[in-house]
């Protein structure tokens, strides 16, 4: 899994988007839609003890990434269904399109992992990886143990290479002059509904919180594992988690795996499926606006005005 | 929100409160975090930075018993 890096993509995407969408999709629709693979299936992968009993998965990679399981959360066919909910809903493309985006953007990014993404679901069960760096959620080591590998690993350098995309890339995605031309145009009735309560600086930290979690989480955990924890590893005490920037690292966790594609295929599948979802998208947002809530509004006014 | 057609310009008193107050987030939050797991969770996090960097001005405000609540022309849409 990634973890600061779903909070990064928000932004990178939304400096990313086609020129015909700038200004026009929901920043909120882009983070649900990042957020919401691992709002579904992560509780129950690190469970919770109560009264001395762990109520939880008992195969956290299966139950999050796997089938049967959870794993469906994190495939692009579940974003699609979820997409063509919010437009049966809402009938609106700037939370459909983002929403859409968000989702693609997440799932794509934890094909890292060693434990992978299903891809193609539900065509094939077979999960897509890079193993660029270990899973680690187990039921012994929970978040600390996964937090620890992760940033003792090239997860640590996945979250910095997101980070720097966003502030040397994309650092106008962080500015107030951004946030008011591309944000609140996008999502005036929310962000003005935010207003009643919150002045110009509060809802611009408010957007800019997402990012800051981001940070602080990569800098508060990576200092934990390295600076604070004393791991026993093979019986052995440790000033800090080691780190391991190898292929697949860290050593020091537990194999885990599940029924895989060769490693080979994946960077390039990943590219074109990112490729269909940017074609996808920008196919769509010219049929939905024919079929969008303001459009079928403006319809109405001139039907009753002719 | 305030009018678009005046942006502040760079090196104005009130950037410099704004990089302090998100400067003393972080610093607030990363030391606090590290010792208490809790608090690194998504909705902690972006409520901690509002809370510091609206809550602080906001209180003072309050002492010195001006409005907190933002005033609004009679335009409200924000854009």
């Amino acid at each position: 899994m990634s973890w600061a890096a779903h909070q990064f993509e928000v932004y990178a995407v939304e400096a990313h988007l086609p020129k015909k969408m700038k200004g026009q999709i929901s920043w909120f629709a882009i983070f649900f839609g990042d957020f919401t693979p691992d709002f579904l299936a992560k509780f129950w992968v690190y469970g919770f003890n109560y009264n001395g009993t762990h109520y939880g998965a008992s195969k956290p990679y299966q139950w999050h990434r796997g089938w049967p399981g959870m794993g469906i959360s994190h495939t692009l066919f579940f974003g699609a269904m979820c997409c063509l909910g919010i437009w049966a809903w809402k009938h609106n493309r700037a939370w459909t399109i983002g929403f859409l985006l968000g989702f693609a953007a997440h799932v794509l990014t934890d094909v890292n992992d060693s434990i992978g993404t299903m891809l193609l679901f539900p065509f094939s069960t077979l999960n897509w990886s890079l193993h660029t760096w270990a899973y680690a959620a187990t039921i012994k080591g929970g978040k600390y143990l996964d937090a620890a590998a992760y940033f003792s690993s090239l997860g640590a350098v996945m979250d910095l290479f997101w980070f720097f995309v966003v502030v040397i890339g994309s650092w106008r995605v962080l500015t107030k002059e951004f946030w008011r031309t591309n944000i609140v145009a996008a999502d005036p009735h929310v962000w003005s509904w935010l207003g009643q309560w919150l002045d110009d600086r509060g809802l611009l930290a408010l957007y800019r919180g997402v990012f800051f979690y981001g940070v602080c989480r990569m800098i508060a955990w990576t200092t934990w594992a390295h600076l604070v924890a004393r791991p026993i590893i093979n019986g052995v005490r440790h000033n800090g988690y080691p780190w391991d920037l190898s292929w697949t690292g860290p050593w020091w966790v537990q194999r885990v795996t599940l029924p895989q594609v060769t490693p080979w295929v994946v960077l390039p599948m990943a590219l074109i499926l990112l490729g269909v979802v940017y074609f996808v998208a920008n196919a769509l947002w010219e049929r939905m606006e024919s079929g969008s809530i303001k459009e079928i509004a403006w319809r109405n006014v001139r039907r009753k005005t002719t | 929100m305030s009018d678009p057609s005046s942006p502040e310009p760079p090196g104005t008193p009130s950037k410099y409160v704004d990089f302090w107050l998100y400067a003393t987030a972080a610093g607030s939050y990363i030391p606090l975090a590290i010792y208490n797991k809790w608090l690194l969770d998504w909705i902690v996090g972006p409520f901690w930075l509002v809370a510091w960097v609206w809550g602080l001005p906001a209180l003072v405000k309050l002492v010195r018993r001006q409005p907190i609540k933002p005033r609004r022309g009679p335009d409200r849409d924000p854009r």
